[in-house]
């Protein structure tokens, strides 16, 4: 065989392989980047995650349209699908226009249109580290609820004795039905890493189970005029004894 | 769309809620959610689990409960729940429910070595009845039994009592609380003379001083332990000691921990009277108006079979201290006798015997208990200070003693499943009383309830082997007057003689003396100590056992016939919690395929029986009682046809379906339209559950025992009611004029109960004058000494063993861990062991091990931390799990008293598996 023949096969052998690792690395890539997409804090009205990943067409309006440089368009290496629309809260947070300018200038939807109340946006949601907000500890602080724009609905203060001195600690908490994940809180957060944080809500919130409800947070009086359920149409006759029946197996395992 | 934050809230769980229901709803706006939750339908209604007996709302749709809330109007809980109480929504809907009846076949026809296979209701019945004909031909009332519940409704307890006593003329029915709250009982009625505790759950809120002896509150009476918390945290003042056998959830709220050694309780309870005795700190003004001096014998055995013609080898040594105690070096200090001394167990028969004593020797009795003995024999901690130990003993007593503090002790099993558990009630309302603190507000001696029906169901409606209702007795001849009166029986249709209590019914089934037996609403082949015996004589013994069950359970595996039944919601019912309080409830959903309520089987399967095959001469081995003749119950049929019977009539007709009890007619308005599936079933028009409920409330009124009108319960603005309840009034503290009125008028404190009220006198040993002496309105203080157990860690099997619960689930697991839920947070039963103790095995947390005693061995994990720290020598585990099945290795010891098995201490080893 001449060597010609031999270094093309040789060569060819090595691109394939190249390619191949090429494409193991750029899967990798896009998969990490697609996971990293639950850590991306979008701007207002941005669609759900899916929806938005197929509307976005990364033409960058939003970020042009907003006043404040607030939304970055991410770059490769950003923990962000490249070229779709985020902001990181703790270094320039959402100034909830009331005209949502960024909205506007979408031109596909991704940011839906529908949203007409900024307050009604829902970016993340903040959340508290206890253990390293000031106010926790007993400090006087409560910067996060004084900047908060919804003011005393998504951050509320509770105060509680602290026992330990005859001083009252004035707790902030969040609440999600008011909280847009504007991140002024962060931003304003005055501790060496910000003790509260806007994150995507699947990150962090639960679901008390839908069998169940708070007792006392809303009335349901007994029913007077109890309308039971149509009775299911009677087996017909004792034939219909079925060959099995549920917990049979189990109970013929024995002991 | 401009929402309300509210109805934002509720749409958005509706939201959820429809997806996970799985109702046909694709995409929601908010209003349409909204939409789903219009058409709920609310009712009130209980908590399935403990004894607190939290209020809950259940809401249903399409035959389906939808949701469940704690209800803000119950008194008890407010709208809280435990995490067990969460789930109410979910327990009817295992996967494995049970749905139709399953019985043992082989060829088509019923075969013990068999396998299960689906029956008609018709062939199950058909069976069961052929079998109870067998057997009560061969062995009459006393070859037959059911085994009842602290888990029944009222009205299920009350079928179950006349369908026994009164049909089958049998006293072998005992519920599954004489494991849970007979030592409680005996102890009330021995030193009351009635049952059931005088104060209530408001008592946590006015009292400053809260003890907890042997009860895991924190676990295992949730809400109510969130409410002693809150008055511990709202008030600087208020103290709370945690007596345990080791740091358990309850020790993290107490000031005061004191972790002792299995029995050592008793010596401690003396110590405190003993000081109040030193301290001159008795109060006199009290003790002298109402309280008498008692005391008992002490060579009672500990409830075991008095043969060892069962045991296992290994378990003979054991077992033959039923016969005879060497006393050790402490009893002989605590009962005054020879270290040594071999005392033959003379009164394991007589173990009730009391006789009054005069203070002198109540005195004389405590003064061996001081500091130093005490302490040198209770404390359960090696690596802590013997100063520190009696520091901690001085401290309670202290708490007791200070006359400005109002103390509330509360216990449950740690004092009741005890084998001198009656003894160690009785010493709790021997020290309150000594100091007048008791019967007002916050001053509470309050044995809490395991279960959520054992005082409204077992107890007051008395589905015991020696119980009538409302406290009667079966082997006192007024009492079986009184009830063969109400009941409209001829004189000496009831048997005298007290028949086999759980335990006992299990030893029956294993010596053949029992060959049919009914299991209703429990689990008792998981639950019974030394379950290896009993397991085997199920399978193995001529007998035919019939368990009625939601699902497979252990004791379903060891049956020969299983009957589906309709779970809590599904069925009308009652229940009685730990404060006397009766709360009622409707059927919500029918039950699903075939399973049925308890009620309509027994009244089903009555109709199969006719007087003339039980109200005939029977034979009862062993009965002697005056007016009968020696080992027989005559024929009453003569005297029933007089009183209108007929021989031909069934038990249907002559016990359940009266004249009276056909007058209270379904529909009735108080059901606001819901279904009842027994009327419908039965087909004769009359409301089952009103009519026996009022049957059986005609016991109890004007006795102490009062409860309201059914309908009463049932009133939108009523979340249960605490008995008695007097003209429309519920008592909150009996005893208490203040309160109660059956305290005769200007008596102040009146303890009115009438059971063993005339008692002989006698020293610390024995009677000396036994002509009888009124007690009337009087409590007795008794003096009970310290004892060993009977089984403990040797060289051979080196550590204690103690069961328990855990939180997320209850009794045997068989609700709870079908939630997916709670068996995801706790999946499977684990074995607390001191991590000193891993180590000296070479175990690590996790490893699999086996855990084994004389009567069995089964595998488990090891967990050195968490939830529960050990002592060394001490190891603990849960008893939820089927699959780590404990009791496999416990022993059946109970207190010869109260007939109460004691699951808490006997001895094992551990090794790696």
């Amino acid at each position: 065989m001449d060597t010609s023949r031999r270094d093309f096969l040789l060569k060819a052998a090595q691109g394939t392989a190249a390619a191949a690792c090429g494409g193991l690395l750029w899967a990798a890539f896009l998969r990490s980047n697609a996971a990293a997409a639950v850590l991306a804090i979008r701007p207002p009205g941005a669609r759900p995650e899916a929806d938005f990943a197929a509307l976005c067409i990364k033409c960058g309006q939003c970020a042009r349209a907003c006043p404040y440089d607030t939304l970055k368009m991410a770059t490769a290496g950003d923990k962000v699908p490249i070229g779709t629309p985020y902001f990181v809260p703790r270094k320039i947070p959402c100034y909830m226009c009331t005209d949502i300018p960024c909205k506007v200038a979408c031109p596909t939807g991704a940011l839906d249109p529908a949203l007409d109340d900024i307050a009604r946006s829902r970016m993340g949601l903040a959340v508290i580290d206890e253990e390293s907000c000031l106010s926790w500890q007993g400090l006087r602080c409560e910067v996060c609820y004084r900047v908060c724009p919804v003011k005393g609905r998504a951050i509320t203060i509770e105060m509680r004795p602290r026992e330990t001195s005859k001083h009252a600690m004035f707790v902030p908490w969040v609440h999600s039905d008011a909280c847009t994940g504007c991140g002024l809180c962060e931003a304003a957060c005055p501790t060496q890493e910000a003790a509260i944080r806007v994150l995507n809500p699947k990150l962090v919130q639960g679901k008390i189970g839908a069998h169940y409800r708070l007792g006392w947070r809303s009335e349901t009086p007994i029913t007077q005029e109890f309308h039971p359920a149509p009775a299911p149409a009677p087996a017909a006759g004792e034939a219909t004894v079925p060959k099995k029946a549920p917990g049979m197996d189990y109970l013929n395992q024995g002991l | 769309m401009h929402l309300s934050r509210r109805a934002f809230i509720k749409s958005g769980i509706a939201a959820s809620t429809a997806a996970t229901v799985g109702l046909p709803i694709a995409k929601l706006t908010e209003a349409a959610a909204a939409e789903v939750e219009k058409d709920w339908q609310w009712d009130k209604a209980v908590c399935r689990f403990c004894g607190v007996g939290c209020g809950i709302m259940v809401a249903t749709k399409e035959g389906r409960i939808v949701a469940t809330k704690g209800d803000p109007k119950a008194p008890v809980n407010k709208g809280l729940n435990c995490i067990k109480g969460y789930f109410n929504g979910k327990i009817l809907y295992g996967k494995d429910r049970l749905t139709q009846p399953l019985m043992r076949m082989k060829d088509g026809k019923f075969d013990k070595k068999g396998q299960f296979v689906p029956v008609t209701w018709e062939q199950a019945f058909d069976e069961m009845e052929r079998q109870w004909r067998r057997v009560y031909a061969e062995k009459g009332p006393t070859g037959v039994a059911i085994i009842g519940s602290g888990q029944y409704t009222i009205q299920e307890g009350y079928t179950a009592v006349k369908l026994m006593k009164v049909g089958m003329r049998s006293n072998n029915i005992d519920p599954n609380a004489r494991n849970c709250m007979a030592s409680a009982v005996a102890a009330f009625m021995q030193t009351f003379g009635i049952d059931e505790p005088a104060g209530n759950y408001d008592d946590v809120e006015h009292a400053d001083t809260i003890v907890l002896w042997g009860a895991n509150m924190a676990e295992c009476h949730p809400i109510l332990w969130s409410r002693v918390t809150d008055r511990r945290l709202s008030d600087k003042n208020v103290r709370v000691v945690n007596l345990s056998t080791y740091h358990n959830m309850s020790s993290d709220v107490a000031d005061l921990e004191i972790l002792f050694k299995p029995n050592t309780d008793l010596a401690i309870q003396n110590y405190i009277a003993r000081e109040i005795i030193a301290r001159n700190a008795v109060n006199w003004d009290f003790v002298n108006k109402h309280c008498v001096f008692a005391t008992g014998p002490y060579d009672i055995g500990y409830g075991m079979r008095p043969t060892s013609k069962f045991a296992y080898d290994a378990e003979k040594d054991t077992q033959a201290k039923e016969l005879r105690v060497k006393l050790d070096r402490n009893e002989a200090i605590a009962q005054r006798r020879q270290a040594g001394e071999e005392v033959e167990q003379k009164n394991a028969a007589t173990a009730d015997k009391h006789w009054l004593i005069g203070f002198e020797d109540f005195k004389k009795a405590v003064e061996p208990y001081t500091l130093d003995f005490v302490a040198e024999l209770a404390k359960a901690d090696p690596d802590e200070p013997l100063e520190k130990f009696k520091a901690k003993l001085r401290q309670l007593a202290d708490l007791y003693i200070d006359p400005t503090r109002r103390v509330t002790s509360f216990w449950t099993m740690g004092f009741n499943q005890h084998q001198r558990g009656t003894w160690v009630n009785e010493q709790t309302y021997m020290n309150h009383l000594l100091l007048g603190k008791i019967a007002s507000p916050g001053n509470s001696p309050f044995s809490l309830t395991g279960q959520p029906s054992a005082c409204g169901t077992a107890r007051e409606v008395g589905t015991f082997s020696h119980r009538l209702p409302a406290d009667m007795v079966v082997n006192i001849a007024k009492h079986r007057e009184t009830a063969e009166k109400l009941w409209k029986l001829p004189a000496k249709t009831l048997n005298p003689k007290p028949g086999s209590h759980i335990v006992k019914i299990m030893r029956d089934l294993e010596d053949g003396s029992v060959k049919w037996c009914w299991v209703q609403v429990n689990n008792p082949f998981q639950h019974n100590a030394n379950a290896n015996h009993w397991l085997r004589a199920a399978r193995e013994k001529d007998n035919f056992i019939i368990v009625s069950e939601a699902y497979p359970s252990i004791s379903a595996k060891v049956a020969d016939l299983i009957l589906p039944v309709a779970m809590i919601f599904e069925k009308w019912g009652g229940y009685g919690n730990a404060e006397r309080r009766t709360q009622l409830w409707r059927q919500q959903v029918p039950p699903p395929g075939q399973a049925r309520a308890d009620v309509w089987q027994m009244l089903e399967f009555s109709k199969r029986i006719k007087l003339k095959d039980v109200w005939g001469e029977q034979s009862v081995p062993g009965l002697k009682e005056e007016g009968f003749p020696d080992g027989k119950l005559p024929s009453v049929l003569d005297e029933a046809v007089k009183m209108g019977y007929s021989p031909e009539d069934s038990l249907y007709k002559a016990l359940f379906a009266t004249p009276d009890n056909l007058k209270v007619k379904w529909p009735d308005p108080v059901a606001k339209g819901h279904d009842n599936h027994i009327v419908s079933l039965l087909g004769d028009g009359w409301f089952v559950e009103k009519a026996l409920f009022e049957e059986y409330a005609r016991f109890g009124r004007g006795h102490a025992h009062d409860l309201a009108p059914f309908d009463r319960y049932y009133d939108d603005d009523v979340r249960g009611l605490k008995w008695p309840v007097v003209n429309g009034r519920e008592t909150a503290i009996r005893f208490n004029e203040q309160y109660d009125p059956y305290v005769r008028k200007g008596a102040g404190i009146e303890f009115y109960g009438p059971a063993m009220k005339a008692l002989p006198l006698g020293n610390l040993d024995a009677v000396t004058d036994p002509a009888p002496k009124s007690l009337a309105g009087k409590a007795k203080i008794f003096f009970r000494p310290y004892a060993a157990p009977a089984e403990q860690p040797d060289a051979h099997y080196d550590l204690w063993l103690c069961t328990g619960r855990v939180l997320e689930h209850w009794h045997s697991g068989t609700m709870t861990r079908r939630v997916p839920e709670l068996h995801r947070a706790v999946p499977a039963a684990q074995l607390w062991l001191h991590p000193k103790d891993a180590e000296k095995r070479g175990l690590k947390r996790n490893d699999l091990v086996w855990i084994e005693s004389r009567r069995g061995k089964i595998q488990v994990r090891v967990e050195i931390g968490g939830r529960n720290r050990m002592v060394q020598g001490y190891v603990f585990v849960p008893w939820f799990d089927e699959g780590v099945f404990i009791n496999r290795l416990t022993l059946d010891t109970t207190c010869p008293i109260s007939k109460e098995t004691d699951f808490k201490k006997c001895a094992v080893k551990v090794y790696k598996a």
